[in-house]
């Protein structure tokens, strides 16, 4: 944590079996990540980089290596543990934005919060100036689906602010928007960062390179960088 | 935090509110088929106990008859003598024993002036003592009770209109009854009847519209030649036994079976050998009926726990549905930091949810469910007494039951959501993610 590390990973390796066939997703995969970094993540499809982002997000194990997120080793972490590193110092986007369709934009973006104990006055706040940061205080009460995809996108990205995590992770924000709608989302991320944000952005969209500060490429589980 | 969760299953129901909607009706169905059986089982069995409380709960009818099960009374002996009365009396579990003569009465006169008679068609009396009237639980609502070897009676209010309501009888009148043998009876009303025949169905068909005492109103002799001398001895053809308390009528109803069928009872020599001692008592009569209905609650609770058994299949079988259905919104809210056991109860919550307002509704729906079933039953009622008879079933809602009922729902929600919501909190964030 002190020279602005905030994740850490040594020889992740991740291997998938099926049956008798073992893949390889990830193959002694060594990064860094530290503060401020807008880091691209780049791949074809298959290359790993969906492995390699579940397992930085805790969502996942990996079946080598250690993975040190701001000093906690998530590779050796309870269900319980990863639920809360992902709740208080995680936030997710993705590309089917996955709003919960049953509660409005404002609980929505509550959502962290109350999944972290916030009181319920305290959680509502913070919700709405998420939303106004993003430009939607006015859509606040709306259901998900009476929103269009980009402001969808735009709540997720809010509730993925809620908490005030310590990295951002969005994996392929822009995947489902049009070009325009994708270029705002993109720029909301940029914004983000230049707050200060660290983010880690998933895709094999090769213009959304210009946003990133580090491009890290992935083939056949094994990551490069170009300096 | 549980109060959030529990909001947003509260949330995710009214999202689907036709789905909601449909479940609940199967729990619905089930507890308001529990609620209408108990409560219209609980109000027939009041009726029951209350209407068919012909006498005193620790009273019995002795007399002969066909021992059967039912035991079948007939009224063509008359065996009974004093001697037996007596004996019963001081039997250990008998408290009190009332002979009941029946005088059948042609018609009943009063006699306005020397030469001026009304009459009206007799109906019986009942020539018995005092204690008859606890024993049938009759009350006096003014005078006092007949006195033995006076020209004495008490009479229902129904009996006093007999003239016509302008002129009912009145203390302290005289009338004149005559008996079926012709003998005119001069009798003097020293008391007035609560009616109670009308409530009663034995009452109604037994019409003890007026009591007297044995002398001078009953002459029943039945020869004796023990001894080969011919005695004539005032009998009986049934008595009103009451027992000691409630707990031991069955004690005094066997001890007044042994005494009878033993060679000391006078009833035994006087007796037809082709009929049997029969003891009637009011327990009896009315654990007859309870098995009855007994037979029945049970036939319709079996139905009505199916039915919740299916409701209940309907709950887990739609949550399992959901769950499948939210996986991916399952996977989001893990990936934002819902731990596994927050999954378990959003889901568990919502199938609870379904439980309580299902049992809720079913308690509402069977409550006027059981006042209408209540209806038809007075209605069915009505039709079998031909107006006669004016019993109605009171509705008596059996409060334990809608707690039971309401427990019962949530019992049910619970044991259907368990499943669905473990499967929920055991996904996998990565491959719930993913699912599409």
């Amino acid at each position: 944590m002190s020279n602005g590390l905030i994740i850490e990973t040594n020889s992740l390796t991740k291997i998938y079996k099926t049956g008798k066939v073992e893949f390889k997703a990830l193959d002694n995969v060594s990064l860094k990540i530290k503060k401020g970094d807008f880091i691209a993540l780049m791949g074809p499809s298959g290359s790993g980089k969906s492995t390699l982002m579940n397992i930085l997000g805790g969502l996942d194990r990996p079946t080598s290596g250690n993975i040190i997120f701001e000093g906690q080793n998530l590779a050796i972490s309870s269900d319980n543990q990863l639920a809360e590193i992902r709740n208080r110092k995680i936030g997710f986007v993705f590309q089917t934005f996955n709003l919960v369709p049953s509660i409005s934009a404002l609980k929505n973006v509550a959502l962290p919060m109350t999944f972290g104990g916030v009181p319920k006055s305290s959680r509502d706040t913070t919700a709405l100036d998420m939303l106004r940061k993003m430009g939607l205080e006015n859509w606040a009460r709306n259901l998900p689906s009476e929103l269009s995809g980009g402001q969808q996108q735009r709540v997720a990205i809010a509730r993925a602010l809620a908490n005030n995590p310590s990295v951002i992770l969005a994996d392929e924000p822009t995947g489902n928007l049009d070009s325009a709608t994708g270029v705002q989302v993109m720029e909301v991320l940029s914004k983000i960062n230049k707050e200060g944000k660290t983010i880690l952005l998933v895709t094999h969209d090769s213009s959304l390179k210009k946003y990133a500060n580090r491009i890290i490429t992935m083939k056949d589980g094994v990551i490069s960088e170009r300096k | 935090m549980m109060k959030d969760i529990f909001l947003m299953g509260l949330d995710a129901l009214r999202s689907h509110k036709i789905r909601t909607l449909l479940t609940l009706m199967g729990i619905i169905i089930g507890i308001s088929s529990v609620i209408m059986v108990s409560t219209a089982g609980t109000s027939v069995q009041s009726f029951v106990e209350e209407k068919w409380n012909i006498f005193d709960p620790t009273g019995m009818v002795v007399g002969t008859g066909v021992a059967t099960d039912p035991p079948k009374l007939s009224f063509n002996q008359v065996v009974f003598t004093n001697n037996d009365i007596q004996k019963i009396q001081n039997l250990p579990h008998v408290k009190d024993a009332a002979p009941v003569g029946i005088v059948v009465i042609r018609k009943i006169s009063v006699r306005d002036s020397f030469l001026k008679w009304r009459s009206a068609p007799g109906s019986t009396l009942y020539a018995s003592s005092s204690i008859l009237l606890d024993v049938l639980n009759l009350k006096l609502i003014s005078g006092r009770i007949f006195q033995e070897g006076k020209n004495e009676v008490v009479i229902t209010e129904s009996t006093a209109l007999i003239f016509g309501k302008d002129k009912p009888l009145k203390l302290n009148d005289f009338i004149y009854l005559s008996r079926i043998d012709g003998r005119l009876l001069k009798a003097q009303i020293v008391g007035i009847l609560k009616e109670a025949g009308d409530e009663s169905i034995i009452n109604q068909f037994m019409s003890a519209s007026i009591i007297g005492p044995v002398d001078p109103y009953y002459s029943n002799y039945i020869g004796s030649n023990a001894g080969g001398i011919l005695h004539r001895v005032t009998a009986y053809g049934l008595l009103y036994v009451t027992a000691t308390d409630k707990n031991n009528v069955e004690n005094a109803r066997n001890e007044i079976i042994d005494y009878l069928n033993s060679g000391i009872s006078d009833a035994k020599k006087y007796k037809d050998t082709r009929y049997d001692f029969v003891v009637i008592t009011q327990e009896y009569i009315i654990s007859k009926i309870e098995q009855v209905m007994g037979v029945i609650n049970m036939l319709i609770t079996v139905i009505a726990l199916i039915s919740l058994g299916v409701g209940g299949i309907g709950i887990a079988n739609i949550m399992f549905a959901t769950v499948t259905e939210r996986t991916r919104e399952i996977g989001t809210m893990m990936a934002i930091g819902a731990k596994r056991r927050y999954i378990l109860q959003l889901f568990l919550y919502q199938s609870i949810v379904i439980g309580l307002i299902g049992g809720l509704l079913g308690c509402i729906l069977g409550a006027s469910g059981s006042a209408f079933v209540v209806q038809v039953l007075n209605n069915y009622l009505q039709e079998l007494g031909g107006g006669g008879f004016a019993g109605t079933i009171t509705l008596i809602y059996p409060l334990e039951w809608f707690g039971i009922s309401v427990v019962f729902g949530i019992v049910v929600g619970i044991a259907a959501g368990v499943l669905p919501a473990r499967k929920a909190a055991k996904m996998d964030p990565v491959v719930a993610l993913r699912y599409s």
